[in-house]
């Protein structure tokens, strides 16, 4: 049945079951050994390091009590836990590497929010030097602005709150359904506009852009937060065009010349001029990226993957889109990360005593239960290679200084829009969705898709009956599992779990690796 | 009122989406063009020897297919337009010309493509997808520009043989002007304080427009609006003149249901409504027709996914001026089930309206086909236009916009 088998001895807990009972975190931490456990411990200890210096300025103290979002991130070290579970060796060093590097990430946004916002920081001179970005977008266009701040203000509020907390969300959603919006619509930017209704997010920047990308849902919240945005805090703000048909010839001209239009409104509210030298430096680390996570890719088409699940989702997220090249520091990261993925390889490091099947996760992937994809692992032996999420840009943009590759670059920086995580497969037709899953699989080599129907995702729910038509076709082994993004109201933990674990039992007639995980009480968990 | 003398006709017709309007059309040699969306200027697929349709779905019951394909989470206009093409509804098109302009239609008609549901037989047949602007901007006038002739002139001209030549487009606006003209001018009898025509029979025949050949019916809506001229209004006073403002219209049964309930239609800010989408389209000589025809479109249109701030206000200021030259005493918002645009739309719409413009409103999501769900509908509207009055009996006009 296995197609990979560990041949080294697993060191530690065998039975992952033992950690869980029903509290808010872990009975106990894991044990992996002497020189792993020393190594996960010291890395639980940076990242309380990283807490204590945000947490340890007034100005956030005064901010974790008037923002009701704020406190999620005392269960930061818990979300760790969740994606390193089970691992050791390189995958355990390549999660923390990545994921302690996104916290960092995370947790100087939050800084930079508060240090600019009006109602705690209040720093004016910081604040006039931030434009505020839409969360669901890259940040090419800030490419050339190495003066400024961007602010991407949703992702600490709404996006990785409720990595680190299931229930961060519901108040926000709550709010914004008695406000009027139906309940049917995507949760993200629903609780995005939430709030804003609420008035929970911080106030600051000289400027707002947002962009149409991700749903009709994201496109149209813009309206109302942009409302409260220019009437109640004067802050002036720009909606960037992604067109929807990306790949299409005839769409590039309109979203470049947008890009254009961008830049010329911050150039205007900020007073800052674009600096190309600054762009095409930036431009140069995008291409490394992309080279980067080629090569982890195809490291992930071997018997060996090594750097998957959400971990590699999240990583790009915040690499692609939250840094777009704009800060070197994510370069080192890469290299780090590239050195081990690259010793797991050779050295045929695995993360479970054996690896069944070969899965590629396609569509949405629920926020409050991340960690699944490791589950996956531990529970079934089966590896998620790759995401939908992480499936982004492969080709290289222009990285030289020339006349010709100015003009080009609108192009560029308007096709990194459009090809945003997410949206460049869940809009753009049916190819990028449907028949280019089937394209990766056989790439990747995988025998099962792990189908992630967020039931609110009408860009993606929308082609149900072909994914199944078509899977069945090609004999390829689909599992859906359905759930509500952002909301465990709808589909709890476990009801998620259960999916996957009835096709398991009944479709493919296995046993779990780990039966002790099969059924997690976390449902009380953050 | 006495009746009008082609609305039975209409009404017949309208029970199809294959009415024999289009049957006879085609037995004249013409292409019929089907499309799904506003955003798809409508002179254009009337070019030459083309006829344009707006499909749509009348009596749609069970959706269950279109469900399995696309989920229940999916408007319901969409999977109503799945079903009935995969029953085989519009056998009728030769050609479908779909606007990316929401997620739910481009899915609903990719899914028709996949299913093979249309042009069997038909080696010309082709499926369209256009970008559509997404602000109301030079740059997406000249995007639609692009579109339109990629997606709609050339594979016209190509496949059938269509003229798309300026000439041939200046003709198209001019017999488009004509049906405009008409239904505007009918429309405009709603402003009278005993209107000449109910909401009800405006809707019925606007819809027609939509989903008939014009050139099969122009004469009848001519000769419907000279007969509306000599009218003998009712000589009763409505409860309410109401303004419907939301996602797309079809079922002529819910602008009734309104109706019934003592209220009158005044004004239909809707996709197959008449304002903005019987608005004249005027050209110049100076410039070419396409460009025209499209600057009309981005600029004109009131589709809530245009979302720079000038069209996001500008759409409620547009409300609030044909409330107000309409009459209105209350706003209905109204929503397609599921439909995420106009989801978001009707909130802040409401929202304005109530607040910033006065108006009392009432925001509803409804079925495809209100038929599944009068009793509640009927409830929401009897109760809005109850509310209405009390505001006049207590005075609220002061506050309130009412007549």
């Amino acid at each position: 049945m296995a197609f990979a088998v560990n041949d080294k001895k697993r060191v530690g807990e065998k039975q992952l079951g033992v950690l869980f009972n029903e509290g808010k975190v872990r009975r106990r931490r894991e044990w992996r050994g002497i020189k792993d456990t020393l190594y996960d411990y010291g890395r639980w200890l940076y990242l309380l390091s990283i807490l204590a210096r945000v947490i340890i300025k007034p100005r956030n103290v005064k901010a974790m009590f008037r923002y009701r979002w704020f406190a999620n991130y005392l269960a930061v070290p818990h979300m760790m836990d969740k994606f390193t579970m089970g691992l050791r060796d390189e995958p355990l060093r390549i999660v923390h590497t990545a994921m302690d590097f996104v916290v960092k990430d995370v947790a100087t946004c939050i800084d930079n929010s508060i240090k600019g916002d009006r109602r705690t920081g209040n720093n004016v001179k910081y604040s006039d030097k931030c434009v505020l970005w839409d969360e669901n977008a890259m940040t090419a266009a800030m490419m050339g602005f190495p003066t400024l701040n961007c602010i991407l203000r949703e992702v600490p509020t709404m996006f990785s709150a409720n990595l680190l907390n299931q229930h961060s969300g519901l108040h926000y959603l709550d709010v914004a359904q008695q406000f009027g919006i139906p309940g049917d619509v995507c949760p993200m930017p629903e609780a995005e506009l939430g709030v804003s209704i609420d008035d929970d997010f911080p106030v600051l920047g000289k400027c707002a852009v947002q962009v149409n990308t991700t749903c009709d849902g994201s496109l149209m919240g813009n309206g109302l937060i942009a409302k409260r945005l220019e009437r109640e805090y004067g802050i002036p703000t720009f909606q960037l065009v992604a067109p929807m048909r990306h790949t299409e010839e005839d769409v590039q001209k309109y979203a470049a010349n947008d890009i254009k239009k961008a830049i010329a409104f911050i150039e205007e509210q900020t007073g800052e001029k674009w600096d190309w030298t600054h762009y095409f430096e930036c431009a140069k680390r995008v291409n490394q990226t992309t080279r980067n996570r080629v090569a982890w890719l195809e490291i992930n088409s071997t018997p060996y993957p090594q750097f998957i699940g959400a971990t590699f989702s999240l990583y790009n997220d915040t690499n692609y889109m939250g840094n777009c090249g704009r800060f070197p520091i994510f370069a080192e990261i890469d290299k780090k990360i590239m050195k081990y993925v690259t010793h797991g390889y050779k050295n045929k490091t695995m993360m479970a005593p054996e690896y069944r099947h070969r899965c590629i996760v396609w569509g949405v992937q629920p926020q409050y239960i991340i960690d699944m994809l490791n589950w996956m692992v531990h529970c079934w032996g089966v590896v998620p290679l790759t995401d939908m999420l992480s499936m982004v840009i492969s080709e290289e943009i222009a990285e030289e200084d020339t006349p010709e590759n100015r003009e080009q670059a609108y192009y560029d920086m308007a096709w990194l829009t459009m090809n945003m995580i997410m949206r460049n497969h869940t809009h753009g037709g049916y190819k990028v969705l449907v028949d280019e899953l089937w394209e990766y699989c056989e790439k990747m080599n995988a025998d099962m898709v792990m189908m992630w129907e967020h039931m609110s995702c009408k860009a993606l729910t929308g082609m149900h009956g072909q994914f199944e038509e078509q899977a069945r076709e090609r004999g390829i082994n689909l599992v859906w599992v359905c759930h509500d993004l952002a909301d465990p109201r709808v589909f709890p933990r476990q009801a998620i779990r259960d999916q996957f674990n009835q096709y398991m039992r009944t479709v493919m007639r296995e046993e779990p690796l780990d039966p002790t995980i099969e059924v997690l009480p976390d449902n009380n968990a953050w | 009122m006495r009746d009008l003398m082609y609305l039975n006709y209409f009404e017949n017709l309208l029970q199809e989406a294959n009415n024999e309007l289009i049957g006879q059309a085609k037995k004249d040699g013409k292409i019929c063009v089907a499309y799904v969306c506003e955003n798809t200027p409508e002179p254009l697929m009337n070019l030459g020897n083309a006829f344009g349709i707006r499909l749509h779905a009348p009596n749609t019951g069970s959706m269950d297919i279109a469900t399995y394909y696309m989920t229940s989470f999916l408007c319901e206009t969409t999977r109503a337009l799945l079903e009935r093409a995969i029953e085989g509804g519009f056998n009728f098109a030769d050609c479908v010309i779909a606007p990316d302009g929401c997620t739910m239609i481009n899915r609903c008609v990719e899914n028709m493509e996949l299913l093979g549901t249309m042009g069997k037989g038909n080696e010309k047949f082709f499926h369209e997808y256009m970008e559509i602007p997404l602000k109301a901007d030079d740059n997406g006038v000249e995007l639609l520009i692009l579109q339109c002739k990629n997606h709609i002139l050339k594979p016209l001209h190509e496949k059938y043989g269509i003229d798309v030549s300026d000439a041939a487009i200046r003709k198209a606006v001019e017999e488009h002007n004509r049906v405009c003209r008409v239904i505007t001018e009918i429309g405009k009898f709603r402003k009278e304080e005993k209107p000449r025509i109910t909401g009800y029979e405006f809707h019925i025949l606007t819809l027609a427009t939509y989903v008939m050949p014009q050139y099969l019916i122009i004469d009848k809506l001519e000769d419907t609006l000279e007969e509306i001229k000599t009218r003998e209004p009712d000589d009763k006073k409505y409860r309410a003149r109401l303004a419907v403002v939301g996602s797309e219209v079809d079922d002529s049964g819910f602008i009734k249901l309104i109706e019934e309930t003592g209220a009158y239609v005044c004004a239909d800010r809707f996709c197959f409504g008449s304002l903005p989408g019987r608005m004249e389209i005027e050209l110049n000589d100076e410039e070419d027709a396409l460009t025209q025809v499209c600057r009309h479109y981005v600029y004109h249109g009131e589709c809530p996914r245009m979302f720079n701030m000038e069209k996001v206000y500008g759409r409620k200021a547009y409300v609030n001026d044909i409330a107000t030259e309409y009459g209105a005493d209350g706003i209905i918002y109204e929503q397609i089930k599921f439909c995420d645009p106009w989801a978001y739309e009707k909130l802040l719409g409401s929202t304005m309206l109530r607040e910033d413009y006065n108006f009392p409103v009432l925001a509803v999501d409804r079925p495809y086909n209100i038929s599944s769900s009068v009793g509640q509908m009927r409830t929401r509207v009897q109760a809005f236009v109850e509310s209405i009055e009390i505001k006049k009996i207590q005075g609220g006009a002061k506050k309130w916009r009412l007549r």
